[in-house]
């Protein structure tokens, strides 16, 4: 309670402590140590007796309960000094939460500062071919990732994107995966209903299904998509990394690969969001998760 | 008078003795729940920390409808371990618009307070139908019918007024507004929003502080 608005209320903490403390040590120390009362008659007369000789208080309580007692008095004493407790008294070890806090992490620095100085400044090749670092860097992906991307990173819930292929939608580059990493990543795609209605959506998205194949020049879908897509994904549908646009040549979908699945995708416009770990991650384990990751 | 006569006094007297019982039981609170609600730290809420919105206070009520913090604690203890997984320990200053607060102690899964923007939406959305999907070795139950049901609109206002007379500053047009704000949502939207505002007022605050 460092920060009691005013002395009165440290006093009045620190008051009522000592008070207690001082009555509970009267109390047992007379328990045990006034010896026996000194009774008058007419009191013994009143009081109960059983067994004729049994009555209260005619053997004192246990020793050891005492010394149990008295010792956690000793405690308490030596707590209040060392520990915050007697109002605003900080105690002599002057501990707190951030102090304890504080001293764990320099603890943890000088056991491991060294090391992820190391790793931050190390080749990724270099990272990449050690095991030991490596297991480390899938433990840091399965703890933070693989809720998203799967155990196996490699994608699930037509949602979150298969990072174990080759198909990179943000760059396969160490800085821009470090970059997806860091940042977050916020794709915008918006729908296209209104722009190509429900015959366009049809077309195009069949269309999307041809690309790279014969038909597709003469595919009727054509038209629109140089018209409304190619900005983004490109004439030949292979996508843009700037934008995050995904490439639509190949067999390898985000979302799904059938014709429903990229209608949907049409008419209520995609926007993955991938969280930013900036602040969750420091930079040896995003340079491990980087090294882990690229190829 | 020593120990054993004050006893035999007490023993006699059962009003001294109701008395007695009282005012020992009282020391505690008095030197440990009394001076705290003096204390400015726990009082005041910290930089950045604002009242629920209409969305994210109906999202809380789900929450606590659904029983979430059997499981999920929401306080981040100040010990390395738990800084490391979670993110910045709670402060007392960030819960002076919980009523009431859902610290806990009782972790069958994480602790949420720092929930906020870990997870995309569409995550939310698919974990709380069904966690399964996403985690493969989830205990936790899957919630479908939060996404069917649309959220109540006509106790909002009466909520948010009960809690401005507790000292929430919430301005009139926003209990105005809120029914409106509430208009056809369902209830895990609001259940997300919320967990996406979890916590985050503080990791803002700290970012202010180093630009
Ligand atoms: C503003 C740029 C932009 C334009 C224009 C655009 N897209 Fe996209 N598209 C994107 C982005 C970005 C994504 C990735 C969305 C995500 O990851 O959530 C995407 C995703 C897709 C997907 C899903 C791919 C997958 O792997 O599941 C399809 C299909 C698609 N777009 C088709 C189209 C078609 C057809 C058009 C033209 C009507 C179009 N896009 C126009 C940016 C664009
Ligand atoms: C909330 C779910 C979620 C979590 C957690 C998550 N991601 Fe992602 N991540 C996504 C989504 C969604 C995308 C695709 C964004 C888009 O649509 O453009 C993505 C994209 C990426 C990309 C870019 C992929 C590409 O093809 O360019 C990388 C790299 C990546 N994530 C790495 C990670 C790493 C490493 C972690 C753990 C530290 C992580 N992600 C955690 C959801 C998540
Ligand atoms: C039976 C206990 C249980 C209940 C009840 C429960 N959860 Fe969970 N929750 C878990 C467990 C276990 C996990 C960890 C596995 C996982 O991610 O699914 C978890 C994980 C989560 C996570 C992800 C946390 C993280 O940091 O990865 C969120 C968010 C969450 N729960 C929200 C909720 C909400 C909201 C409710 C109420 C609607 C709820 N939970 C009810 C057990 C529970």
């Amino acid at each position: 309670m460092a920060d009691l608005p005013n002395d009165f209320w440290s006093a009045w903490i620190a008051i009522i402590t000592v008070i207690s403390f001082v009555a509970l040590a009267w109390i047992v120390f007379s328990i045990y140590f006034s010896g026996k009362d000194s009774k008058t008659a007419t009191e013994e007369s009143v009081e109960p007796v059983w067994d004729n000789d049994l009555r209260e208080g005619n053997n004192a309580p246990p020793l050891w309960w005492f010394w149990l007692i008295f010792s956690a008095m000793i405690f308490s004493v030596i707590y209040l000094i060392l520990y915050p407790g007697m109002g605003a008294f900080k105690g002599v070890l002057n501990w707190s939460q951030d102090s304890r806090l504080d001293d764990s992490y320099e603890v943890y620095n000088d056991q491991f500062g060294d090391k992820r100085i190391e790793i931050s400044a190390s080749s990724l090749s270099k990272l990449q071919n050690n095991t030991g670092l490596m297991t480390t860097a899938e433990r840091i992906f399965t703890r933070n990732c693989a809720a998203c991307h799967g155990e196996d990173g490699r994608g699930q819930a037509s949602l979150f994107p298969n990072l174990m292929d080759v198909d990179w939608q943000w760059g396969s580059s160490a800085q821009q995966i470090e970059q997806s990493i860091r940042l977050g990543r916020n794709a915008m795609m918006p729908s296209w209903q209104a722009a190509l209605g429900d015959e366009g959506v049809d077309q195009v998205a069949s269309y999307v299904m041809t690309i790279g194949s014969e038909e597709a020049d003469s595919h009727p879908g054509k038209a629109q998509y140089n018209q409304f897509c190619v900005a983004c994904h490109g004439a030949d549908g292979a996508g843009n990394p700037l934008l995050g646009a995904p490439n639509l040549n190949d067999d390898s979908w985000i979302y799904g690969g059938s014709v429903e699945d990229i209608k949907r995708a049409l008419v209520d416009g995609r926007n993955g969001v991938m969280p930013a770990f900036n602040d969750r991650l420091d930079d040896a384990q995003i340079k491990l998760l980087v090294a882990f990751l690229v190829r | 008078m020593n120990g054993m006569s004050l006893h035999k006094k007490l023993e006699e007297n059962s009003a001294l003795l109701i008395f007695g019982i009282l005012f020992v039981s009282s020391i505690g609170g008095l030197v440990q729940v009394l001076p705290s609600l003096y204390q400015e730290s726990l009082r005041t809420a910290s930089v950045n920390t604002r009242p629920y919105d209409a969305v994210e206070l109906t999202g809380r009520d789900i929450y606590i409808r659904e029983g979430c913090s059997v499981c999920h604690s929401q306080q981040i203890r100040p010990i390395i371990a738990e800084v490391e997984r979670y993110g910045p320990y709670s402060r007392a200053g960030e819960f002076v618009y919980d009523r009431p607060f859902m610290w806990g102690s009782k972790r069958t899964g994480p602790d949420l307070h720092r929930i906020g923007g870990k997870y995309s939406d569409d995550w939310h959305y698919i974990h709380l139908i069904d966690p399964r999907s996403v985690v493969p070795a989830s205990i936790m139950p899957g919630y479908p019918w939060l996404a069917k049901r649309d959220v109540k609109t006509t106790d909002i206002q009466r909520k948010m007024r009960a809690l401005k007379t507790l000292g929430h500053p919430y301005e009139e047009a926003d209990i105005e507004n809120s029914p409106s704000a509430l208009e056809g949502l369902k209830e895990i939207d609001a259940l997300i929003r919320y967990l996406q505002m979890m916590g985050t007022s503080f990791v803002e605050a700290e970012e202010e502080v180093q630009s």
